[in-house]
Parts: C-alpha cells; sequence; structure tokens
C-alpha cells in the first residue's frame, strides 16, 4: 500500500515539475498619453506596443515596448514636434520594465514599481496601481502612469508661446495572454 | 638460503614502503564513495552531467560525468565532508553537501532544475532593426524643423497686429474725399504687414521636410487656408496699389482695383482662421 501511495504522488510530481517557466506575451495596447496647453488639451494614442514576461519562481519580468513614432495625436505638426521635443528621433523606443508577481495576474489590483525608458531617461515609478481582469485565457491591465516631462528632462514644447503642463500621465491598457 | 644481498634489498624495500605518503595510501585502500543518478526538471535521466565531488578538508576534486543512463560513481574516497557540485547544458547547476563515510558508497541523486530563462529584451520583441536604432541626423532635421516653425509662429502672431492695423487704416483711406495722408498710411501698414507676412511663410515653406509625414488634422486645414491667404497677401497690395494710383488720379476706384477691399476682407479672415486652426481644438 505504502508502495503503491510513493509511486502516485512520484507519478503526480513528476508533470508540476516538468512545467516550464510559463512566458507571457502582450496582444492588444492602448497606450496613451495626455498633454494639457492653457488652450486645450491633447492625446496621442498608440497601438504599436510589444511586450513580454517571462515568470521564473513566482516571479515574472516583464517588458513593454513600443515606438515613439507610433503614436498619434491626430495632427502631423503635433506628432512631430512631439518626436523632437522627446529626442525620439535619437531615441525611438519608449520602454517599461517590471518584476510582477505571478499571484497578481489573477488579483484584482496590483501595485509594481516601473522603471521607464524615454527621450535617452531613465524614471522610476514606485508602487503604480494597475487593474487587472482576467477574461478566459487572457488578462487585461489598466493603469496611468503618472509621467512628467521633468523625470525625463524634457523643456515643455510651447504653442502659441504658452508652454504645456508638466505632468503627461500615460494610460496604459495591455492584454496578455500565457503561452507555456 | 636466502644470500646476503637479498637481505639487503628487502630490507630496503621494506624502508620504501615505509616513506611512502600515508594519506594516497590510505584512499587506495579504503571503501568510502559517492555515486546516484542526476535527472532533469521532467525526471528523466541527464547524461554527460559533469559531477565534481570535492573534498572539503582538503579542496581535492575528483571530477567524472553520468553515463549514458544518468548514473555517476566516485569510489576511493577518504571519510570525510564533501560538496558535490552537477552541472549539466541547459540546466541549473546545483550543489549538495554529503557526508562520506569511512566505508560503503554513499547514495546521492541529484535532480537539476531548468536553468531560469533571462529577463526580456528589446530583441525579443521582434521590432525592426530601423525601428529600433537611432539617426542623430534625423533628429538634428526635426530640431531645425522645430526652431523655424517657432519662428514661423512667432511672426505670424506678431504679423496680426500691422494686418489688423492695416485694416483699420484702410476704412479712412477709401473714398475720394479721405486724405492723402490715410492712404499713406494705409498702404505703409501694408507694406510692414506683407513683409512680415512674407518673412513668416518662409520659415513654414523652407522649413526641412520629413520624409514620410503627410499633413492631417488641424496642420492640413492650417495649410489650405494658407493658400487663401497667401494668394490674398498677394493680390491685395496689387489691388491696393492700383486703387491708390485711381484715388491720386482724382478718379474712383474701378476696375478689379474694386475688389482690393473686399480681398483684404477675405485674406485677414482666413488668416486668423489659419491661426486659430492650430490654437483651439475643434
Amino acid at each position: 500500500m505504502k508502495k503503491l501511495l510513493c509511486v502516485c504522488l512520484v507519478l503526480l510530481a513528476r508533470p508540476l515539475a516538468a512545467a516550464p517557466d510559463p512566458q507571457w506575451t502582450l496582444v492588444r495596447s492602448t497606450l496613451t498619453y495626455h498633454v494639457s496647453h492653457p488652450l486645450h488639451q491633447m492625446e496621442g494614442v498608440s497601438h504599436a506596443a510589444r511586450g513580454k514576461g517571462v515568470c521564473t519562481a513566482g516571479e515574472c519580468d516583464v517588458l513593454v515596448a513600443v515606438p515613439l513614432p507610433s503614436f498619434n495625436a491626430g495632427d502631423t505638426n503635433r506628432d512631430l514636434h512631439m518626436l523632437q521635443a522627446a529626442r525620439g528621433a535619437t531615441f525611438p523606443m519608449v520602454t517599461v520594465r517590471t518584476k510582477v508577481p505571478e499571484s497578481g495576474a489573477a488579483s484584482g489590483t496590483i501595485h509594481v514599481d516601473l522603471e521607464v525608458e524615454f527621450a535617452g531617461q531613465t524614471a522610476h515609478y514606485k508602487q503604480v496601481r494597475f487593474e487587472v481582469t482576467t477574461s478566459g485565457d487572457e488578462t487585461r491591465i489598466t493603469g496611468t502612469i503618472p509621467a512628467t516631462l521633468s523625470d525625463f528632462k524634457i523643456d515643455p514644447p510651447s504653442l502659441l508661446t504658452m508652454p504645456i503642463e508638466n505632468q503627461i500621465p500615460v494610460t496604459v491598457e495591455l492584454t496578455w495572454k500565457k503561452n507555456q | 638460503m636466502h644470500s646476503r644481498p637479498w637481505k639487503t634489498i628487502s630490507t630496503v624495500l621494506v624502508a620504501a614502503l615505509c616513506l611512502i605518503d600515508v594519506p594516497a595510501a590510505r584512499a587506495q585502500t579504503q571503501g568510502g564513495g559517492v555515486a546516484g543518478t542526476v535527472t532533469g526538471p521532467s525526471g528523466a535521466t541527464v547524461a554527460n552531467a559533469t559531477v565534481v565531488v570535492k573534498n572539503l578538508a582538503t579542496s581535492q576534486v575528483v571530477t567524472t560525468t553520468t553515463n549514458s543512463a544518468g548514473a555517476y560513481s566516485v569510489p576511493n574516497l577518504p571519510a570525510g565532508e564533501y560538496e558535490v557540485s552537477v552541472s549539466a547544458e541547459d540546466l541549473e547547476a546545483k550543489a549538495v553537501k554529503v557526508t562520506v563515510a569511512a566505508a560503503g558508497a554513499q547514495a546521492l541523486d541529484v535532480v537539476l532544475v531548468a536553468r531560469p530563462l533571462p529577463a526580456p529584451s528589446l530583441s525579443d520583441l521582434g521590432f525592426s532593426p530601423q525601428q529600433l536604432t537611432g539617426s542623430p541626423e534625423e533628429q538634428a532635421r526635426l530640431d531645425h524643423r522645430t526652431h523655424m516653425l517657432k519662428i514661423h509662429q512667432r511672426l505670424g502672431l506678431f504679423t496680426t497686429a500691422p494686418l489688423a492695423a492695416t485694416v483699420v487704416a484702410g476704412l479712412f483711406a477709401g473714398g475720394r474725399q479721405e486724405s492723402r495722408t490715410g492712404r499713406n498710411v494705409h498702404a505703409a501698414l501694408g507694406a510692414v504687414t506683407a513683409g512680415m507676412y512674407l518673412t513668416s511663410a518662409s520659415f513654414a515653406i523652407f522649413a526641412p521636410k520629413v520624409k514620410g509625414a503627410k499633413s492631417s488634422g488641424p496642420t492640413r486645414v492650417h495649410k489650405m487656408l494658407a493658400w487663401v491667404h497667401g494668394t490674398g497677401m498677394v493680390l491685395t497690395p496689387l489691388l491696393g496699389a492700383m486703387a491708390y494710383h485711381q484715388l491720386s488720379q482724382g478718379q474712383r476706384v474701378h476696375g478689379i482695383a474694386s475688389y482690393h477691399g473686399a480681398v483684404g476682407v477675405v485674406t485677414l479672415s482666413a488668416y486668423a482662421a489659419a491661426i486659430m486652426s492650430v490654437s483651439i481644438k475643434f
């Protein structure tokens, strides 16, 4: 009887041990930056982000990157001006790195530390709140990165000699899929 | 029976045996060791894994590899504390401490786990090299473009002052009864406006173009309106000069010169609309 129990335990444990570290792939994304000017509000949207998450020992290393030229504010000059101000031709990618507990994929709210590389500068944001919703095999993460121009040493662009505000919050909507 | 030389040789041999390194002799004679099987994360045995057995007291090392069945054996070890390190391709290396007894092989099976995947990098995301590579030349072009458009914007704003003054002065320069001074002031203001306007326009026209960038949104409207006020800015002074000449001759303004005022108003309206198109979100 004891022998049988041992065999059963070994058989059950094997598939668990054999399971490789899970990986996550970003399947859909909407990133929106918001800009405030005394005359009006503007926003630029990109759906071109790509991302990957690699999990080891219950923690996932996550990388999301988006080409800066992919943001569309609905106006050519505005996009090119943003690209110039953010040194986008020299540093064409915006990257966000974070570590997420693997268990976070199931919970409703997570707080994570972010490392954002943008305009040739790196800024860190502590305990940024994100909402997590899981539907089928997809996990959707939404939240706002409280970015500012000064974090990345960007001179505020101006329109009609009036500069935009320092805050440029970035709204993030990311849909991930787990692939074993 | 034994001769004396043989006795001497025997004595020397015995003495030589006594001088042999004692620990080494003991290693050859003692029966301690360590043996076991190496398995991977799936439970399958791992062949050709490197097994390094290190005596923690003497730092002596014995290295072996697992056979096709994943088994290894390191016999003839002196009793003591050992560290057994196992490594294999694509698997996380593992070190285990073990006590080897004076006799008998210490069983030590080792399970290796998969080596953790490295954190993702930009190269994992499938972007093209062009997307990832920066271009200082392109940045310089963008900087130059923005610099010129800022001058265009400021000069364009300043131009609204002489433009408005020209329109106001025009109210006192149109009729035959109006003074020549009124007409001269109007004409002078018009000339200043045209000069500033053309300077401002040149900064927009000659700003570096960005390859592949097509006008969209308010900028497209701004550029379309530029065709209207640009044409007006050329026509208005020409028609004004004709009207000026006719009035100076004591004639009523007639012919196409009579459209000078109307063209001026359309030009002013298009100009104001062009500024508003990029200033206010509709």
